[in-house]
């Protein structure tokens, strides 16, 4: 607890200079830098070293790149440009650039540069923390993930057959700079890779790419001129499901005088791996999963949850669905859900999970009337096949007549879509709770647990309200009535 | 009911004593009432704890759709709601065909709590709107539980409450409480097609009122009242419309009501003219008056002014009715005579309590015990008719049975009241009754007893018999959990999530509020059961072979069909069990084609093993529901555990069906229709080409050759 209260004062600190939001006004905080159309990045840098790590173990695509770059220019640069194409950019997300040689150093800003909608090519700027002397080199991880970039092929199989997904890249890494020297490695999930294309090797190496296991490694390559692709395929084997939700709503509801944190999730959730080529047999099914359970299809997920939950429940459009276990004790709370039916590629499984958990375990009272909220930004299932987000509204209600709201996210900020502050009404409310709605798009399981803080002032006054407004009601019925009765609409009285 | 009057003598005593001050009997009634109501809301509560939330039945999904729609598009939308996504395609103009008493009300309460902030699902109120009415017998609970979301929910609070107001009306002879009487007649009748009910027996008990002598200014007063403003309110719903003054059903309101104004008359002319005088005047003018009155009914109804009475109302009267002419009403299961357990295990020791209660209406004979016995004998009677109908003698029995007990309690309780009270027992024989302590203890025992064991039987009945919503089947696991097997669901959700939105379901008839519900999907039949041809029509796809079925599946664009099968699981409300029904009704409508003989074989069983008939082996529902079932088994151990058989070997073969979901029991197995042949061969072909078999070469046999001579 103590560890906690610690952390959360860090935290706090954290808090005051990244202000996002007041009451009652929404503010954007997703900066897409407008530029003019005919813009054209300076090349001022030069790519000394660079590997570019794809890791295709889930059922995303995510990209690490490590590059020393180096100032190519007189003067000193902080502008750093990666390209994507505007298909890319749509599925593109969990933006994170870390320095590779001084883990501390924080600081660098990323956004997504606007300038052409209607252009192929589009840009994240990394703005380095601060301005590299000419000459001068640093060494930058960025990492990346796509969400449905593999494609199934064939896109239609048997049920009990194997499923191939295809990832398309580039052997060579996508720059505005020239890149010295590169190599990018494939990392895959299993050593059965039927296909991938294979291009003439550099130096001592005849063919590329070099395969070792469930790796493929394309490079080194020698110097790339700026803007060079070299588009290359892979297929290989994952018989997981391919989940991925379309949008994920997520509900806080703080209670004061309860005591009390409830979570609902609804999920519109998809399978994007293979379709079925023949329709679904039970009886195979049934035998499948007696002989070789693995299967593309989801049968079942796993959501650890914070210790301290209650009352889970599992629903969907057509209420309560039983096959689901809920287990909470002093070490863990885990709820662990059967879909109503297998999930195979071209299903769709729309559901609402829910709990309930004790306040102490995430609000903390900081000083008379200001109060710390810390809960995790997502909390959705733990999947070893990986689970992809594509729409992530996270809402907290807050409790009437709370304001002052600022939060704090560990989420990649080029992440977030939007964010609103405003008012909802429920339960009795007068003027309505106060509702900090966070949008984030292209986020995957990787992410669970990563924290968002809100601090908030919420007076002994406000909380008063409710009941006042209660027994006032009451009040003012029963004398309504009291008076009424004494009315005399007699027309003759005896 | 009588439960809150059960407690020991000496309590009674004490309260008694103390029920003196009128101020403290009020609280006590009070409380009472509290306790009753607690009682009657918890008991319907168990369907929720055993269960969950969910909406029980076939017709509330119905009702549960219906008021979303109000709710989303308000009144004047949903009274002209045409609902293009049932009886595809024909649609149903349901605004015009509903009794929309449930749907207003629950919106209201929806809208009421809105208003308040509260933030409430419709699913909630329709689930919890049964449970707010009325006391614990368990006839009324099989409609009433929460979840049983049906007009009965508040139909039979309805109905009571519009007899006490004619009671209360008929008193005091007051139009104020007439008024209020015909108001919630109106109400009642917009809420459930029971309403008849109301509109035959209160011109019963007018008319044995009249009968017995006891015409007074009072009943005409509350009768005329009644009728005028409760017809007119009735005709504003539009699914009744011109019925009360064109059927034959409403005719006894209306007879009953010109018989009063001429009783009526007769009185006042009674009181004018000499006894002679009147009654020459009484025979002429009353005969001819019946006499033309008669000639006018008949002659309207032949002309078709008044409708006969509708086939349901004669099933009233004889049991084997439907059975011959209307199959599809027969076929509900609640539309069947009741069974004479089923009185038992509704009523209880109520059973003997009745007749001890209606005795004692006969000893304190007042216009409302009249009512009271008119409504015993009728309710009897209907019950035994048809086991929807026991709902209607429910409300009666308990106040009834109460009343013998009561007697008994006062008995026993003090002397005093009995003196002073001048009960007809205590006047009539002061020095009989119970006054030696020994006894008094021993009867009230008893009382106790019994009604203990009653409140046990109540709850044992509530708690197992009617809290099962059906949708989903309780089971217990080895280690003795719970286990819930949700197979209607799973195959409903996944037909709602993974097919088109305008995918056509074709089921029998019981399926189809459900699928429009739950699966959200359009259905050929639903248990709107107003297009008998319609009805025949899927009976008549699912009883003949695919040769004759697919046509008529691709004429009414059917997508999937689903069929209910038990034979895995040992569940004995599936399809096949209710074949025979399908093929009757099919058969009204093409004798020619469909006959049930032929599903019976040469001696006269009805088969689904080796054995089976060749017409049923063919027919759709056969296939549908064994196809691929033997290979679950190993070879030659294939057994339907409903009927209790073992299966062939080699399972029915399907040429235009896919088999597209099996739920996990196999109790939905939902089939997808397949598309017309892409080469134009008929699916047989098709079909027989995909396993592998050659083409059969076409066997026309030709003939010898001819010389072709101009």
């Amino acid at each position: 607890m103590k560890s906690i209260a610690a952390c959360a004062a860090t935290l706090l600190s954290l808090i005051s200079p990244i202000v996002t939001a007041d009451t009652n006004v929404a503010v954007p905080s997703v900066s897409k830098v407008t530029l003019p159309a005919t813009f054209k990045p300076p090349q001022v840098f030069k790519n000394a070293n660079l590997v570019h790590v794809i890791s295709l173990e889930k059922n995303f695509a995510k990209e690490q790149i490590n590059v020393v770059v180096e100032n190519d220019s007189k003067e000193p640069q902080d502008e750093y440009f990666l390209p994507f194409t505007s298909q890319q950019m749509e599925r593109v997300g969990g933006f994170e650039v870390k320095d590779r040689k001084d883990s501390s150093l924080t600081g660098f800003v990323v956004e997504a540069v606007e300038y052409d909608p209607l252009s192929d090519t589009q840009y994240y700027r990394i703005r380095l923390p601060a301005p590299l002397p000419p000459k001068a080199q640093q060494t930058i991880g960025i990492s990346f993930h796509y969400l449905q970039a593999l494609t199934p092929l064939p896109a239609a199989i048997e049920q009990t057959d194997k499923q191939y997904l295809v990832y398309s890249f580039s052997a060579y890494c996508p720059s505005i700079y020239t890149t010295v020297k590169q190599k990018t490695e494939v990392k895959l999930p299993g050593s059965d890779i039927p296909e991938y294309t294979k291009i003439a090797g550099s130096g001592d190496v005849k063919e590329f790419p070099q395969k070792s296991g469930a790796k493929l490694t394309y490079g080194p390559f020698p110097e790339v001129p700026a803007g060079a692709v070299s588009p290359v395929k892979v297929r290989y084997e994952f018989t997981k499901p391919v989940s991925h939700v379309t949008l994920l709503e997520r509900d806080v509801e703080v209670s004061h005088w309860g005591g009390n944190i409830a979570f609902e999730e609804r999920y519109t959730l998809y399978n994007q791996g293979a379709n079925l080529s023949t329709l679904f047999n039970r009886v195979k099914w049934a035998q499948s999963q007696y002989f070789n359970p693995t299967s593309y299809a989801l049968k079942e997920m796993k959501f650890p949850l914070r210790i301290g939950s209650t009352d889970a429940y599992f629903t969907d459009a057509i209420g309560n669905v039983s096959t689901s276990r809920f287990r909470s004790n002093k070490k863990e709370a885990s709820l662990e859900i059967k879909p109503r039916y297998p999930i195979f590629g071209g299903w769709k499984y729309p559901f609402t999970i829910g709990w309930n958990a004790d306040a102490k375990y995430f609000l903390r009272q900081k000083t008379g009337d200001s109060y710390i909220l810390n809960i995790p930004f997502l909390e959705g299932p733990k999947q070893p096949e990986g689970f992809g987000y594509e729409q992530v509204q996270v809402r907290v209600l807050l409790p009437e007549g709370a304001d002052n709201v600022k939060f704090h996210t560990s989420i990649p900020k080029s992440s977030i879509t939007d964010v609103v502050v405003d008012q909802q009404k429920t339960y009795l409310d007068t003027i309505g709770r106060t509702v900090l709605t966070i949008k984030a798009r292209n986020l995957h399981d990787d992410f669970r647990d990563r924290d968002l803080i809100i601090s908030y002032d919420y007076t002994i006054a406000a909380s008063l309200r409710k009941p006042l407004v209660v027994f006032g009601s009451m009040l003012s019925l029963f004398v309504g009535i009291w008076l009424l009765s004494k009315v005399d609409v007699k027309l003759s009285s005896k | 009911m009588a439960v809150a009057t059960a407690s020991d003598p000496s309590p009674i005593q004490v309260l008694a004593d103390f029920g003196k001050s009128k101020s403290l009997r009020t609280l006590l009634r009070v409380l009472i009432l509290c306790f009753i109501a607690g009682a009657a809301v918890s008991s319907r509560l168990f369907s929720v704890i055993r269960f969950e939330s969910i909406i029980h039945e076939f017709d509330p999904w119905f009702n549960f759709r219906a008021t979303k729609y109000l709710v989303a598009n308000g009144f004047y939308d949903f009274w002209d709601w045409f609902d293009d996504r049932t009886w595809h395609p024909l649609g149903r103009v349901t605004g015009g065909t509903l009794y929309p008493g449930l749907m207003v009300t629950s919106g209201a309460i929806y809208h009421a709590l809105r208003a308040m902030t509260i933030p409430v699902d419709i699913r909630n109120i329709s689930g919890l709107l049964a449970a707010a009415f009325m006391g614990i017998t368990p006839g009324y609970i099989s409609r009433s539980v929460a979840g049983s979301y049906d007009n009965e929910a508040i139909a039979i609070f309805l109905l009571v409450f519009t007899f006490y107001l004619w009671i209360k009306a008929l008193k005091l002879g007051s139009v104020l409480w007439g008024a209020l009487c015909a108001l919630f007649y109106g109400y009642m009748v917009a809420s459930w097609g029971g309403y008849a009910f109301i509109t035959c027996l209160v011109p019963l008990h007018a008319f044995v009122l009249i009968c017995m002598g006891r015409y007074s200014t009072r009943l005409y007063v509350s009768y005329t009242t009644w009728y005028a403003l409760g017809t007119l309110a009735s005709m504003q719903i539009p699914f009744v419309g011109f019925l009360p003054v064109r059927t034959s059903e409403h005719m006894p309101a209306l007879g009953i009501f010109g018989f009063l104004q001429l009783v009526a008359f007769i009185y006042y002319i009674r009181s004018a003219l000499s006894g002679a005088q009147f009654k020459a005047f009484l025979f002429v003018g009353l005969g001819a008056v019946f006499g033309l009155a008669l000639l006018a009914l008949v002659a309207m109804t032949s002309a078709g002014y008044i409708a006969p009475w509708s086939g349901r109302f004669y099933s009233l009267w004889d049991t084997g009715y439907a059975k011959i002419h209307i199959p599809i009403i027969a076929s509900v299961s609640e539309h069947q005579p009741t069974a004479w357990p089923a009185f038992f295990f509704d009523l209880n020791m109520l059973i003997w309590l009745f007749p001890a209660g209606v005795y004692l209406c006969f000893q304190d004979l007042k216009d409302e015990h009249v009512f009271v016995v008119v409504y015993a004998l009728f309710g009897s009677y209907f019950a035994g008719v048809m086991v929807r109908l026991m709902l209607t003698l429910t409300p009666i029995v308990p106040p009834k049975a109460k009343d013998p007990e009561q007697e008994d309690v006062a008995d026993i309780s003090s002397k005093k009241t009995k003196q002073s009270a001048g009960s007809l027992r205590s006047a009539n024989s002061p020095y009989v009754g119970v006054y030696s302590f020994l006894s008094k203890g021993l009867v009230s025992g008893i009382m106790t007893i019994y009604l203990l064991l009653f409140v046990l039987h109540c709850t044992w009945v509530t708690s197992n018999a009617y809290s099962s919503p059906s949708v989903v089947l309780a089971s217990r696991m080895p280690d003795g959990s719970q286990h819930i097997i949700d197979d209607y669901r799973e195959a409903y959700q996944w037909l709602r999530q993974n097919t088109k939105e305008d995918a056509k379901i074709m089921s029998w008839w019981d399926y189809g509020y459900q699928i429009g519900g739950m699966a959200d999907r359009p259905t050929l039949v639903d248990n709107n059961t107003w297009n008998n041809t319609h009805i025949a029509t899927v009976g008549k796809a699912m009883s003949s072979s695919e040769e004759v079925s697919y046509p008529i599946m691709r004429q009414h664009e059917v997508d999937y069909v689903l069929v209910v099968f038990g034979g895995l699981l040992g569940y004995s409300g599936d399809d096949i069990n209710k074949f025979l029904w399908m093929v009757r009704i099919a058969e009204g409508i093409w004798p020619d084609e469909v006959s049930e003989r032929k599903f019976f074989t040469p001696r006269g069983e009805y088969r689904v093993d080796g054995e089976a008939t060749e017409t049923m082996k063919n027919s759709l529902m056969y296939k549908m529901s064994y196809y691929n079932y033997h290979t679950l088994f190993p070879p030659g151990q294939a057994q339907d555990r409903v009927r209790g058989v073992r299966l062939p070997d080699t399972g029915p073969v399907l040429n235009t069906l896919d088999e597209a979901f099996t739920s996990e029991n196999w109790i939905i197995r939902i089939y997808k229709v397949k598309d017309l042949d892409n080469v134009g061969r008929d699916h047989a072909a098709a079909a027989s080409f995909e396993r592998g078999h050659k083409k059969k070469k076409a066997t026309k046999k030709r003939g010898p050759r001819a010389l072709r001579v101009d």
